[in-house]
């Protein structure tokens, strides 16, 4: 039996008097494809946070890719996020003035040092190999977002996380980005979390999980 | 006072302990232990030396070792720029590993006995407070626990500051020789800086007016200006400042330019951008020591320039040339007694022209008159101390018994006539022999021709 990609007891959150998210036992197994519902304000970008160690806790147990991430200095913290996860957002975030492989190479840089020859590779299995030199205000949102996605797995991490990445698609740009990701995730068998509204994104995922006002009250087993 | 004057000595020392504990940190124990060994060894055997040879002989000995370790480190310097642009990845054999088996004690041993000599040479023994031995058993406990601070110490460095094999040298040798800028009489950059001057002078000499073109028609006064250029006093200069920086930055260039592990067998690319991001950084860090050294050189030839004993040096008196041509000292005239036997320096102003010369008594119950200059150097002019002139351009002592005759750097002897109430000279003696002997002069002498 192998380590939980994600493991956390009694994870809390809380921003001053407000609590974003209660007592939380969360396991998430390797490879494993996890949505995550709620209503508005329920912690689901709180608790995606936590897990891409862009915030810390502030109670309870995690630890992710077997790393307590508690315990982790805020060199340590940074290096996991370089080298663990991947994370792709419902706004794009992609540097305006650079061209679609510029931004890929910049996530590269951050991580390392860049490779032009990798990065288009990387935008060619997105399926953007003709678009490469194009900045991201001359691209669909949909291919935006895949941009993002190449962004997200350039650097080869453990750990896909999605804050509502096909918030602003449509239904075909939405289809297209899902099946991208599940073919990405064939190949290289990444773990993966997705936060989103959408009751028919969610069953793209292997198990659902609903917040509520930081509470997770319900899960659901589409597939194991 | 005591301490305070052993600074840069103990800074030095410390500064070797750590560099050669970092470089070949397989082996920090026995190395601590031999660099603080090596220090008192160094210490004890200099303080013998000056105990028993007084004169210039121990300081000639250290210079002599400080001097050789320079070069020796000019040859692994160009060495190492030639291994790095080898095409070719360094051998796994283990051969450099077992090189450093000796290389490591080496140079710890080596530096830190140098060390400790040239701390040793701070004090001659008589000047310190408690009388030389105390002295000494004083000296040698600071370097014991300055190389304890150092093992310790350099434990608590980033573990990414690495060293490089030639970096590692480069910094103790840039150490050493900022250490002995301190002390005036083992200086090593004027006399190098002279030597190379004297090269090019004499080159110029050889070659180009007796082989290359004698008195040739065609070669105008105005082409031999601008050889006189390139072989003035300031090729001397930098010529030595080229000879000095250029091992730092061969070695700089030789670290810049390793070579990255191959990684193409690594298939993940961010694997690969990872592995080679660490070598890329790896390589950076190397560079922070011979870079730092760089400016440990700077700093002591700057240092080097400012004599830190003082000598007797009596601001020149302006004299002039009665209609004559005879310049005149008189041999008692207000504060000056030219029997004192002190150095009574002269300023005569022929037009354009300037000449510094001097007249002293000399233990030889004669009366002197020289150039304050030599034929050799750099015009800085003599100071006097204990026994013996000082050339405060190549730092050489002239016995006074030997002023006043000619040759090395002795100062430059001009013909003069004692007469009862004083000295005289005559003045186009004076103005002739600067321009035709002095160094700084000697180049336009080509270039007028
Ligand atoms: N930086 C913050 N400072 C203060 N309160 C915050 C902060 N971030 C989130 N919160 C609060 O925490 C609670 C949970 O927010 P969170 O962003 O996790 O909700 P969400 O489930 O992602 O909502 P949405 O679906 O609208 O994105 C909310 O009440 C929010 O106001
Ligand atoms: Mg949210």
């Amino acid at each position: 039996m192998t380590v939980p990609t994600i493991q956390t007891a009694g994870l809390t959150k809380g921003y001053g008097d407000i609590c974003a998210l209660k007592p939380l036992d969360l396991q998430v197994a390797e490879g494993e494809w996890l949505s995550v519902m709620g209503h508005s304000g329920s912690g689901k970008s709180t608790l995606m946070n936590l897990v891409g160690g862009l915030d810390r806790p502030s109670g309870g147990s995690l630890s992710v890719g077997g790393q307590d991430l508690s315990a982790l200095s805020e060199d340590g913290l940074a290096r996991f996020r370089r080298e663990f996860v991947g994370i792709i957002f419902q706004q794009h975030h992609l540097v305006p003035y650079l061209s679609a492989v510029e931004n890929v190479m910049l996530s590269q840089y951050f991580h390392s040092v860049p490779d032009e020859a990798e990065a288009r590779l990387a935008l060619e299995r997105v399926g953007l190999g003709h678009r490469l030199k194009n900045r991201p205000g001359e691209l669909s949102g949909g291919e935006q977002q895949r941009v993002c996605i190449a962004r997200a797995i350039i650097n080869s991490p453990k750990l896909l996380l999605g804050d509502e990445p096909t918030g602003n698609l449509d239904h075909k740009s939405t289809v297209m980005v899902l099946e991208l990701l599940k073919e990405l995730r064939a190949e290289d068998r990444f773990t993966v979390v997705l936060v989103t509204h959408n009751e028919e994104v969610a069953a793209w995922g292997d198990r659902t999980i609903y917040l509520d006002d930081g509470v997770l009250v319900r899960e659901e087993r589409l597939r194991s | 006072m005591f301490a305070a004057k052993l600074l840069p000595q103990l800074f030095a020392f410390f500064g070797i302990a750590a560099v050669v504990l970092r470089g070949y940190p397989e082996r920090r124990r026995p190395l601590a232990v031999s660099v603080g060994a090596g220090f008192a060894v160094g210490a004890a055997v200099a303080f013998f030396l000056f105990r028993n040879f007084p004169g210039s002989f121990p300081f000639e000995l250290i210079r002599t070792v400080v001097g050789a370790s320079f070069f020796l480190f000019w040859g692994i310097a160009v060495t190492a720029l030639y291994r790095s642009s080898e095409r070719a990845l360094p051998d796994a054999s283990g051969r450099s590993s077992r090189l450093d088996a000796v290389a490591a004690p080496v140079i710890a041993l080596g530096a830190a006995v140098t060390a400790g000599a040239l701390a040793a040479c701070r004090f001659s023994g008589n000047d310190a407070p408690l009388g030389p031995v105390p002295a000494l058993v004083l000296l040698l406990v600071i370097g014991a626990l300055l190389a304890a601070a150092g093992f310790f110490l350099e434990a608590k460095l980033p573990e990414a500051l690495t060293v490089s094999r030639a970096g590692t040298l480069g910094g103790v040798v840039a150490l050493l020789l900022l250490s002995s800028s301190y002390l005036v009489r083992l200086d090593l950059f004027s006399p190098l800086s002279m030597k190379v001057m004297k090269g090019c002078h004499d080159f110029v000499h050889q070659f180009m007016e007796s082989v290359l073109i004698p008195d040739h028609l065609f070669v105008r006064p105005q082409i031999w200006g601008y050889i006189g250029i390139l072989f003035s006093k300031e090729v001397g200069f930098w010529g030595g400042m080229v000879i000095w920086f250029t091992p730092f930055l061969l070695v700089a260039i030789a670290v810049r330019f390793e070579l990255l592990p191959s990684v193409g067998h690594i298939r993940q690319g961010a694997q690969r951008r990872k592995l080679l991001a660490a070598a890329i950084r790896q390589r950076r860090m190397k560079l922070i020591v011979p870079l730092l050294s760089l400016v440990l050189m700077a700093g002591a030839a700057y240092r080097s320039s400012f004599p830190d004993v003082e000598y007797w040096d009596p601001k020149p008196i302006p004299v002039a040339a009665d209609p004559s041509g005879d310049v005149f000292i008189p041999r008692k005239g207000g504060e000056v007694d030219l029997s004192d036997g002190k150095l009574h320096k002269y300023l005569l102003k022929g037009g354009a022209r300037e000449v510094r010369f001097f007249v002293m008594l000399t233990p030889t119950g004669k009366l002197t008159v020289d150039l304050d200059a030599c034929a050799i150097c750099k015009p800085d002019g003599y100071g006097q101390g204990e026994g013996s002139v000082i050339c405060y351009y190549c730092k050489t002592l002239i016995p006074l018994e030997t002023v006043g005759k000619p040759g090395g750097c002795n100062p430059v002897p001009v013909a003069f006539s004692e007469k009862p109430d004083g000295v005289h000279i005559n003045g186009v003696t004076l103005v002739n022999a600067w321009s035709t002997t002095v160094q700084s002069t000697g180049a336009k002498k080509e270039g007028g021709k």
